[in-house]
């Protein structure tokens, strides 16, 4: 079987991940409670319940918001609309979303040594998103001067 | 913006609609439209020479500078 490997199909995938892995996070979210008892278990140390539920639920919140901007930035691109204002403000969110599971992480690590390799993971995502959050600008720029010289 | 397109002006000199000059001129209607109401950014000087190819015109008849109020 040969099927030819597409803009349009890689768009596609692209786009039916982004609904499963949404679709992921918000089951994720009802199960936020089992999910924190066996972590609690099997991470060791003294029990932290409480700080590992918020630290779950912000993190999932945050998570859900970088899917939905995602899934409005694919079907912008789908739509031909690559280089806009309402493109560079998703990234920004999606940035900040990663900013702000960094900073959870970083506030996890007082009780969890290991949650700041996450903390450090979030931030990186965070920042490589930020410059291509100001590419994506200065290329939305570019793009209305291009469309506004006659 | 502190330059004018005074294009209008030179139109209505020259008696020609707005659909004449940007069939003559090789623009669209909407393009013109931009350039009429000063929401261009830039104009290329292929279009600038078509514009004063077509009304007759220098331009300096076409654009104007005005100083801006601080």
């Amino acid at each position: 079987m040969n099927i030819k490997w597409t803009k349009e199909r890689s768009l596609l995938l692209s786009r039916a991940l982004t609904w499963a892995v949404l679709a992921l996070a918000i089951a994720v979210l009802f199960l936020i409670p089992i999910i924190t008892i066996w972590y609690d278990n099997v991470s060791g140390k003294e029990p932290i319940m409480p700080v590992l539920t918020v630290c779950f639920y912000l993190c999932d919140i945050l998570a859900i918001i970088a899917l939905w901007e995602l899934k409005t930035l694919l079907a912008n691109i789908s739509k031909q609309e690559l280089f806009t204002e309402r493109n560079t403000r998703c990234v920004r969110i999606i940035s900040w979303c990663c900013f702000g599971v960094a900073a959870v992480f970083a506030a996890l690590t007082f009780w969890r040594l290991l949650a700041l390799l996450v903390a450090f993971i979030a931030a990186f995502v965070g920042l490589i998103l930020r410059v291509v959050k100001n590419m994506l600008a200065a290329a939305a720029e570019l793009r209305e001067e291009n469309d506004y010289t006659i | 913006m502190p330059i004018i397109v005074n294009i209008d002006v030179m139109m209505a000199k020259r008696k020609m609609s707005a659909g004449e000059l940007a069939e003559r001129i090789d623009i669209t209607p909407a393009n013109l439209s931009i350039l009429k109401n000063n929401k261009a950014k830039a104009v290329r000087f292929s279009t600038l020479e078509a514009l004063c190819r077509e009304l007759d015109c220098q331009p300096g008849d076409i654009l104007e500078f005005v100083k801006e109020d601080k």
